[in-house]
């Protein structure tokens, strides 16, 4: 188990730039995330610390030992792939062996590791399979067996669960944070899927466009996202955004939307009164409001989940969405009083975007 | 439903029947001239039916005209041929699929212009090119050339089955700890055998029935190849021993053509299926 430290790494493709100077430092036995819409760099990233991929300016070094130049196999880090990479001609057993053979390893000790990986992973039943012959979710457990099988100091994930249904992702997304607690092997793992990184990460890096937007624990981003990037991609359903302005009233300080509703904002804020501002908003913090109090809504949508009901509605122009816990019975066209908490209001500058 | 099937089983295969009947007609004609009696050759009008099966014919074909030698030379040149230009074949097409290099598009137009031209276009050249190198009437003259007019449809082909074959997998050995050298022999190639069966079965193929230049590079007797062997059967001779002929035929053809329909499975094999996904 090794620490892993990346140091203004850059990556161009002839002259298209990938990543421009991304810095992060994953602790030993961290399980960190790297989140982002498809296209931010994240997997080219994993890539590099693999060595799959040249690194084009930069540092990355694993258990404080530089390794740009360092060959994939002598990095000793394992990766389980997007499309799982079983060798279609090998048995089970050989795949999850296979690197102990390649490191000439006794046949006993072979096969004990193997059994033992096998248990872990409850393959036992499908050693002597071949890939072809195991379901979606058994060939993503042998990747993984594959990958544990070796003691690496490293565990790369390059989207693992994407390929399964929804309810094996589940399954597997347990799975991998109990093997990791049990392990405690250091793990970068890469997904588009927001909620797969709140649920395993022990600390998320999200990404955009090559950059690093923020990192943090999954509760930090969802709770203070440093930007409106960050505030949109974290959470589901998305933080509601409505555009306005920082007025001083006798209800204290609010935002003006641009049709004139105003909207409670926090009394202690960075900004300054006539700044354009972005008033974020997440869906569960919205309130049921009566006489003045909150803003007017009109119900457009409802959609219950079973757990609670989402209701979308148009407020101060803005199509929102609210989740409340009751069972409300509204109807399409009813007009509600919608309240925000000021202590859950985000606020950002709406010409940079950033946090005040 | 079976009956239908059945119906439209018959219809389909009396659709083909013309063009089955075009490709037939003369492996049965050879055939049945092949096992004939000598006297038999020349009966008007001519019939399909004989008196007995005359597999004497065969052994007597044997002994008079060489066929042995020229079944051994073809065999040499098909073989050399094909061997050479599959291992000249397969690193071009590896890095034709995994690496990016400059001129590759243009180099892989230049493979598939080479397909263009007849290869009769170029005897001359190839004939003078070979006096230079002093391989006339050497049957090495026609294992470099069958191989090199192989290899662009060799490359063409390997390329594409390459192009298939997840790089993924290779690049998993490597985080597993193989090097490339390990990684090329313990999962690229192994996946990439029935591609090396299918386009070494062209090659041969293409080799084993190449007429022209074996004609012109091949001057003795006893280097004849057997397309040559069984033409100088019938050229330029007061008389033709028809049946002899087509016994070298049934011989040259028929072992081949079930040879290669047995290994054709590998056509369809998808070795590669579930790797992925």
């Amino acid at each position: 188990m090794a620490s892993v430290e990346i140091r203004g790494v850059e990556k161009a493709f002839g002259a298209a730039k990938i990543l421009h100077g991304v810095s992060i430092d994953i602790k030993d036995q961290e399980f960190v995330v790297l989140v982002g819409p498809s296209g931010c760099g994240k997997s080219t990233l994993l890539r590099m610390i693999a060595g799959l991929e040249s690194i084009s300016k930069g540092e990355i070094a694993i258990g404080s030992k530089v390794i740009n130049k360092v060959p994939p196999k002598d990095r000793d880090i394992a990766m389980v792939f997007q499309n799982y990479a079983l060798y279609p001609h090998m048995s089970v057993f050989d795949n999850i062996g296979f690197s102990l053979k390649l490191r000439k390893r006794t046949k006993g000790e072979i096969a004990s590791r193997v059994q033992e990986a096998a248990e872990i992973l409850n393959l036992q039943k499908y050693l002597q399979r071949s890939p072809r012959q195991l379901s979606g979710g058994q060939r993503q457990r042998v990747a993984m067996g594959r990958a544990l099988v070796r003691d690496a100091q490293v565990f790369l994930y390059d989207e693992p669960l994407s390929n399964l249904d929804a309810k094996l992702r589940v399954t597997m997304r347990t799975e991998i944070k109990a093997l990791h607690q049990r392990l405690k092997t250091t793990s970068v793992y890469v997904t588009h899927d927001q909620i797969e990184a709140l649920t395993m990460a022990d600390r998320i890096v999200v990404m955009n466009a090559g950059r690093v937007e923020q990192v943090g624990t999954p509760l930090q981003l969802y709770d203070t996202p440093a930007n409106l990037f960050v505030a949109d991609f974290i959470g589901s359903p998305s933080m509601n955004f409505i555009e306005g302005t920082l007025a001083r009233s006798d209800i204290g300080v609010v935002v003006e939307a641009v049709d004139g509703t105003r909207l409670a904002a926090p009394q202690e804020f960075g900004g300054r009164e006539g700044q354009k501002v972005v008033y974020g908003v997440r869906p569960e913090h919205f309130s049921l409001a009566t006489g003045d109090a909150g803003s007017e809504a009109v119900v457009e949508v409802v959609e219950p989940t079973g757990a609670n009901i989402e209701v979308f509605a148009t407020l101060a122009a803005e199509r929102v969405c609210a989740i409340f816990n009751q069972r409300h019975p509204f109807k399409p066209g009813d007009k509600i009083r919608l309240a925000t908490d000021p202590d859950h209001v985000h606020l950002f500058d709406a010409a940079t975007g950033v946090r005040l | 439903m079976m009956m239908s099937r059945l119906k439209k089983s018959i219809l389909y295969w009396v659709l083909l029947s013309p063009l089955m009947i075009v490709i037939l007609f003369p492996f049965g004609l050879m055939f049945v001239t092949a096992v004939r009696p000598r006297d038999e050759l020349f009966v008007y009008p001519p019939r399909w039916t004989f008196s007995e099966f005359h597999w004497g014919n065969f052994v007597d074909m044997w002994g008079k005209t060489n066929f042995g030698g020229a079944l051994l030379n073809s065999l040499y040149v098909s073989v050399s041929s094909t061997a050479l230009a599959l291992v000249l074949s397969i690193p071009a097409a590896y890095a034709l699929s995994r690496h990016r290099f400059r001129g590759k598009g243009s180099y892989r137009n230049f493979l598939l212009m080479t397909q263009m031209m007849s290869p009769i276009v170029l005897v001359l050249g190839l004939f003078r090119l070979m006096v230079q190198f002093g391989l006339v009437n050497n049957l090495n003259s026609l294992v470099l050339t069958y191989a090199a007019f192989n290899m662009a449809f060799t490359i063409w082909m390997l390329q594409s089955y390459f192009n298939t074959i997840p790089r993924e997998l290779e690049e998993a050995s490597w985080m597993d700890g193989a090097n490339h050298f390990v990684s090329l022999t313990k999962i690229f190639l192994p996946l990439a055998v029935p591609a090396m069966v299918v386009t070494g079965i062209f090659s041969f193929i293409n080799s084993w029935n190449e007429f022209v230049l074996a004609l012109t590079m091949i001057r003795s007797t006893e280097n004849y190849t057997l397309p040559v062997q069984i033409f100088a059967q019938v050229a330029g001779r007061y008389q033709i021993e028809w049946h002899h002929v087509m016994a070298g035929t049934v011989l040259a053809t028929v072992p081949v053509a079930i040879v290669f329909s047995w290994l054709q499975r590998y056509l369809i094999r998808g070795m590669a299926l579930g790797a992925v996904k």
